[in-house]
């Protein structure tokens, strides 16, 4: 991000809505989403001035802690962020409160409505209340039964619940927790996050589709020949190992964040910018959609783990050297795929999904390849002609990029492609808000449009249930091809394209 | 879209009925009264030119006080029937007082307050109170009461209702049903006074009306700039929640600009700016002046001289001098141009010219212009070296109903702090 003065005409124009009075009630506060990622992204929301002067914030976790020890654990945890607005963040934490609370005791559950009770009093917040709940996934079920039986859901316009990612292991687990949460509440005030539909670029994929006449006419089968979605990532396991076991790539990644970017790329035109008309839209695309070979699913899925890479002075450890990892392990830093969306607008379209740990660039992105001109009547420099590309850059480098073919310079007449590029950076100059940002803000709101709805979720593990079925029944029939480190991934991804004649971009 | 229309029959009632009629109406112990948690909107609903089209008989009615494209097109036609200037808005008091100097007793049913407009209705507004006066000032004053359920034309959703009371009578009765107005207006939803017509043609019912904690919707492009401004400043001044639908109408003048030096390497161009002149349509400046006192407080200048009207010149122009944080100083010049399709709003803004002299790069010159007019004016003179900027800037041909939805609709239930920065020093410059 280019350091810059902020543009004095900008500040103040935001049309941001108003969140109403209330509390927002944290479970698993003493946890590492938390102080990574909640509280600062409360603070920036609070520095917006876009929460009420009515606002509370209450941690709840198993620990014994105090207010005063909760809010000065949060100013540690992040750092710089308060040490350079000490008076901001003294405004805020005095809005913060905390509260021991097992949600397997339903006798806390009760306590905390008390609780809540005297900072409704305390901070005028009118019993309009939003639990997160950002706990281990075996306690979603248990939670919002607790917080059901106590009674605090009991007003659907004056309570929600949000909901972490994972949403279930798998269909079967998807739709039993669908009916624990929806025997608790209504639909409308379940928020099942997925931080990645927080960011701005991948709700610029809607605008640039719906807000622009030049892309939708061409955006299907009759223009598009493939699309690839990738997102890698240049660290390992890190401290998740715990986690990750249990989860691996595909569900901690493709399941949910990739998917839903899949969805938005290719779901249909919504009636209107509307929460239930653009979920309705993306669940029928996840509907539709399938792997490209649901009966032999290893011909169109590549599991990949990394081992170990780097350099002589800065090596590092594969992930089964990792510390937490079983060295026999078997799951998934690296999953790539091909599927296909039986519908009229992607009938034999591929789509190409992959994400993997450790991979040689951190980098986001939508690629839709065009199909080629039908005559060359040019030669081109690189021996044949470029396909057309479009590019949505998701992070880093927000932004676009559209390649196309011009003539190269000279008495010939030979074709060369270059790119035409837009970033968020030289367009706006100013970073846009962490994901966590927008979607806090959006379930304080009671605004739904960017969390996923139970078909939604339950269609995108009945996407992947073919495959989850075969790494859970006979794995050796999928097996883990290592790959090294700092690449691209397993050179079989590489055949996966290659068979089709195309090429994973290499950015 | 189209209007729509109370479910009932409006019943008239005594004043001192209206409360308890309206009690009853929406008691707790009464099944199926659903009564909308939501606002109250007092609506000062004067409508003087559609009254005076309506008694010359240029529109047959009825009466409904909501803009619509037949009262537009029969306020242009009598523009050019009485002589008036081009320039002159379709709407405005100068068509309103002619009309009244021209014969005529043609009259019509006067549904104002009865019919809600659809942008308003979508919001839900649980009570609607109109007040609307006659143009004969003797009338005695009539209440009408109404329950009102907006249907959503796509059906299903919960149907929230509201109901409508209406006020109708010469000015001097309206004064004496003020009285029944406080008990009509819950404490436990807010209350929004919208006066729907020139700022001082009745300064002392605006003041009755328009009581804080009350929040004050308010056109400044109806009514004399020097008071619109001043009374604009001063309603904010007073900590009043108070939103101007001229100033809502800048939001894509504000856009425009700032969309202008959203990319980093123009940023330092607006430390620099040596020149800003602004085009407004006919002879109100407000909204002109709003826009200047906008870019002068975000850019940090002060004020340091102001020059009127010049009657010897015959320039209407206005001009002032503005002092950059570094000293150094920015003329500003204000001036009307005559326009053949005059906004139904007065004092639209048709350009703006912002010139700007970096130290150290070339000079920059940008130009916003709206749809309806050219930039030619702005661009004349002296640019051939400058880096030039033009951009169109796209203007909502909406109606005023629709400018109030989405004000409510925004939930602005304070002052906007631009606004309340930016009013004090226009009205300087119009001192």
């Amino acid at each position: 991000m280019t350091a810059t003065i902020t543009n004095p005409l900008r500040v103040g124009l935001r049309q941001e809505r108003v969140i109403a009075p209330q509390c927002l009630v944290i479970f698993g506060a003493s946890g590492d989403l938390t102080h990574r990622k909640l509280v600062p992204a409360l603070f920036e929301l609070f520095q917006q001035r876009r929460l009420p002067s009515e606002f509370a914030l209450l941690g709840c976790a198993r620990r014994p802690w105090s207010d005063e020890e909760f809010r000065s654990k949060m100013a540690e945890a992040m750092g710089d962020k308060v040490r350079d607005h000490p008076e901001a963040w003294e405004q805020f934490a005095a809005g913060m409160f905390y509260e021991p609370v097992d949600l397997q005791k339903p006798e806390d559950v009760v306590k905390l409505g008390g609780r809540l009770q005297e900072i409704d009093r305390q901070r005028a917040t009118r019993s309009n209340r939003t639990f997160y709940l950002s706990v281990s996934p075996k306690f979603y079920a248990g939670g919002c039964r607790a917080l059901a039986d106590a009674g605090l859901l009991k007003d659907p316009q004056r309570s929600r619940v949000v909901i972490e990612k994972p949403f279930g292991r798998d269909y079967g687990s998807a739709q039993s927790l669908n009916r624990v949460v929806q025997g608790c509440g209504q639909e409308n005030q379940i928020f099942r996050i997925d931080h990645y539909l927080g960011k701005e670029t991948v709700q610029n994929i809607m605008v640039m589709r719906f807000a622009n006449a030049i892309f939708e006419p061409i955006w299907n089968r009759n223009y598009i020949s493939s699309v690839q979605i990738t997102a890698s990532e240049t660290v390992g396991v890190e401290e998740r190992a715990g986690y990750y076991e249990t989860s691996g790539a595909l569900r901690d990644m493709v399941q949910n964040h990739l998917t839903q970017m899949l969805a938005i790329t290719a779901m249909e035109t919504p009636g209107r910018f509307d929460p239930e008309a653009i979920r309705s839209e993306k669940a029928k695309v996840l509907q539709a959609a399938r792997l490209a070979d649901e009966l032999e699913p290893w011909n169109c899925c590549i599991r990949g783990q990394y081992g170990p890479g780097g350099s002589d002075g800065a090596p590092l450890s594969g992930y089964r050297q990792e510390p937490g990892v079983d060295p026999h392990s078997t799951t998934e830093t690296y999953v790539a795929m091909k599927l296909f969306i039986d519908n009229w607008r992607w009938q034999g379209v591929p789509f190409y999904v992959r994400t993997g740990k450790r991979l040689a660039k951190r980098l986001s992105e939508v690629v839709l390849t065009f199909r080629e001109a039908p005559v060359h009547l040019f030669d081109a420099a690189g021996g044949s002609p470029t396909a057309n590309q479009l590019i949505l850059r998701i992070q880093p480098d927000e932004g676009a990029e559209f390649k196309f073919e011009v003539k190269s310079p000279g008495s010939g007449m030979r074709s060369r492609p270059v790119e035409m590029e837009f970033s968020y950076d030289e367009s706006f100059g100013e970073p846009s808000d962490e994901g966590y940002v927008r979607l806090l803000a959006d379930a304080m709101l009671s605004d739904p449009t960017l969390f996923t709805r139970s078909d939604e979720v339950e269609a995108a593990w009945r996407l992947y249930t073919p495959l989850l079925e075969l790494i859970e029944d006979s794995p050796w029939k999928l097996p883990i091809h290592p790959y090294e480190s700092r690449t691209w991934g397993p050179a079989a991804a590489d055949a996966l394209l290659a068979r089709d004649g195309l090429l994973w971009r290499r950015p | 879209m189209s209007p729509q229309l109370t479910l009932q029959t409006p019943l008239e009632l005594p004043p001192s009925e209206v409360p308890n009629y309206l009690n009853q109406l929406w008691s707790r112990d009464q099944a199926n009264s659903i009564g909308a948690h939501t606002f109250c909107l007092l609506i000062w609903q004067p409508a003087w030119v559609e009254q005076q089209l309506v008694r010359t008989g240029r529109i047959e009615g009825p009466i409904m006080g909501v803009q619509r494209d037949e009262v537009e097109e029969a306020g242009r036609k009598a523009v050019l029937e009485l002589d008036l200037p081009l320039s002159t808005p379709p709407l405005g008091s100068s068509v309103s007082n002619s009309l009244a100097k021209v014969d005529g007793s043609k009259t019509s049913d006067d549904l104002r307050g009865q019919h809600v407009d659809e942008a308003l209705s979508t919001l839900r507004p649980r009570r609607l109170i109109t007040l609307a006066p006659s143009l004969d000032s003797s009338r005695p004053l009539e209440t009408l009461v109404a329950a009102y359920c907006p249907l959503p034309e796509e059906g299903g959703g919960t149907v929230a209702c509201g109901d409508v009371v209406v006020l109708r009578g010469g000015t001097e009765a309206l004064q004496e049903g003020l009285n029944t107005l406080q008990p009509l207006l819950p404490d436990d939803l807010p209350s929004w006074v919208w006066w729907n017509g020139p700022l001082d043609e009745s300064p002392e019912l605006l003041e009755k009306l328009s009581i804080a904690p009350r929040r004050l919707i308010l056109d400044s492009a109806l009514g004399n700039p020097s008071y619109c401004l001043n009374l604009l400043a001063t309603r904010l001044a007073s900590g009043q929640a108070v939103n101007d639908l001229n100033w809502l109408r800048l939001g894509s003048w504000h856009q425009t600009l700032a969309m202008v030096f959203d990319p980093p390497h123009r940023r330092d161009a607006l430390s620099h700016v040596v020149q800003l002149d602004i085009d407004v349509e006919g002879d109100h400046p407000v909204q002109g002046l709003l826009l200047a006192s906008w870019i002068a407080d975000r850019l940090g200048w002060t004020l340091k001289e102001t020059h009127g009207h010049d009657a010897k010149t015959g320039d209407s122009s206005i001009s002032a001098m503005f002092q950059r944080p570094d000293g150094t100083e920015v003329p500003l010049r204000v001036s009307p141009v005559p326009m053949g399709q005059p906004s139904i709003h007065p004092g639209q803004i048709v350009g703006l010219r912002m010139i700007s002299k970096p130290e150290h790069g070339g000079a920059m010159c940008v130009i916003l212009c709206a749809e309806s007019g050219g930039c030619m004016r702005l661009e004349a003179g002296g640019m051939a070296s400058m880096e030039l900027v033009e951009e169109v800037v796209p203007l909502l041909h909406t109606h005023v109903e629709a400018d109030m939805a989405r004000l409510l609709e925004g939930g602005h239930d304070s002052s906007n702090p631009l606004l309340a920065a930016a009013a004090p020093l226009a009205a300087k410059l119009l001192t």
